[in-house]
């Protein structure tokens, strides 16, 4: 399948759009709930975590589990991410973007099609992503867009591991593709 | 006050989601590009948030319209960081654009959802072993604190250096990412 980049917003627009709307919401809800809310997307999957973990009796009771499943912010998290995937929707349906698609091309071009292949790295990928999302409490929209915003010396440690790590976990994955530009 | 979070989260959610996707932040070969060096577009798009959004806080801030928090330092954020990375790699795109692309109909980020929500299912728990390791002291993050200096200091430089970085590799690299 080709892309057609022309249909893309530019990244000077996209980055502008982004930052009026994280500072919005940081008023908006400073404004309604009379408290700092730098918005993020963890959390709500720690809610479904945390709604997860209330089914078995045995983890009810574990601290974490329960902080998330009452946590405001996993709350409003947890919808966030509704609200993200009715944007992708609506926004792939205006630019003709959506497509069905079960394995992306770049990696079907390197690794082949088989669907237990990369389903076994979306789950341990996908494994890691939660689990260090929770430990540096917060993913590159809480760590990046929001903590480097406001300088916060955590998201920088955070967001240059993000990457240090995510270079060579590339490299290791695509090493036929070369350093040259 | 139930309803508001609802409506709110959901709104937040919806333009991210539609920027994030309008811009083509959330195409695999677009991070794994990031990530191999060869496409640059995510790299700008952030940084152009994180300068504008830095200037737009810190205003507000100062006319006592909202307060920022920075996030403090703690073993979790290198640690957590370096698991983060490694599975964005693997993965190819993180959680905000794994939620845009299930609506955009990539099935595979569906499986994804699951899976992010299963590591933070392992962290409650495992963490209170991890926690005792890493000890329990944290730095204040507040560079401007630390370093004990106005905080207009730090963010015009910052905003320099972030610009440079995106001028140069807006000259030197092209979005015509030939990953795709």
């Amino acid at each position: 399948m080709d892309f057609d980049n022309s249909k893309e917003w530019h990244w000077f627009k996209g980055g502008i759009l982004v930052s009026l709307l994280s500072v919005a919401s940081y008023f908006i809800f400073a404004a309604i709930a009379n408290r700092n809310y730098p918005f993020g997307v963890t959390a709500g999957f720690g809610y479904l975590a945390g709604k997860f973990g209330g089914l078995f009796k045995a983890l009810s009771t574990n601290p974490v589990i329960q902080r998330f499943a009452t946590k405001p912010d996993a709350f409003i998290e947890f919808f966030t991410i509704v609200g993200l995937i009715a944007g992708g929707y609506t926004a792939s349906r205006i630019s003709g973007t959506f497509a069905a698609e079960v394995i992306p091309d770049l990696w079907k071009r390197h690794h082949g099609p088989s669907l237990w292949k990369r389903g076994l790295f979306v789950l341990v990928g996908s494994i890691l992503l939660g689990y260090g999302a929770a430990l540096a409490s917060g993913c590159t929209t809480g760590n990046i867009l929001q903590g480097w915003a406001h300088l916060s010396l955590g998201s920088m440690v955070a967001g240059i591991s993000f990457f240090a790590a995510g270079i060579l976990a590339a490299r290791i994955l695509y090493p036929r593709i070369g350093w040259k530009q | 006050m139930i309803i508001i979070k609802i409506v709110f989260g959901l709104a937040v959610g919806f333009l991210f989601g539609f920027i994030l996707t309008r811009t083509g932040i959330t195409k695999y070969p677009r991070v794994m590009g990031m990530l191999l060096l060869k496409d640059f577009k995510i790299m700008k798009f952030m940084l152009t948030a994180v300068i504008s959004s830095m200037i737009l806080f810190h205003l507000l801030g100062d006319f006592g319209w909202l307060r920022v928090v920075p996030k403090n330092l703690d073993w979790g954020k290198l640690v957590g960081g370096l698991i983060f990375g490694a599975g964005m790699g693997i993965l190819g795109y993180c959680p905000g654009t794994m939620a845009a692309r299930i609506g955009e109909g990539k099935r595979e980020s569906i499986f994804a959802l699951f899976g992010m929500s299963l590591g933070i299912f392992i962290y409650a728990l495992t963490i209170k072993p991890v926690k005792a390791l890493f000890l329990s002291s944290d730095v204040n993050g507040d560079i401007s604190v630390l370093l004990g200096i106005n905080h207009w200091f730090l963010f015009v430089p910052a905003a320099i250096l972030f610009g440079a970085v995106i001028f140069i590799l807006n000259k030197k690299i092209s979005d015509n990412n030939r990953l795709q």
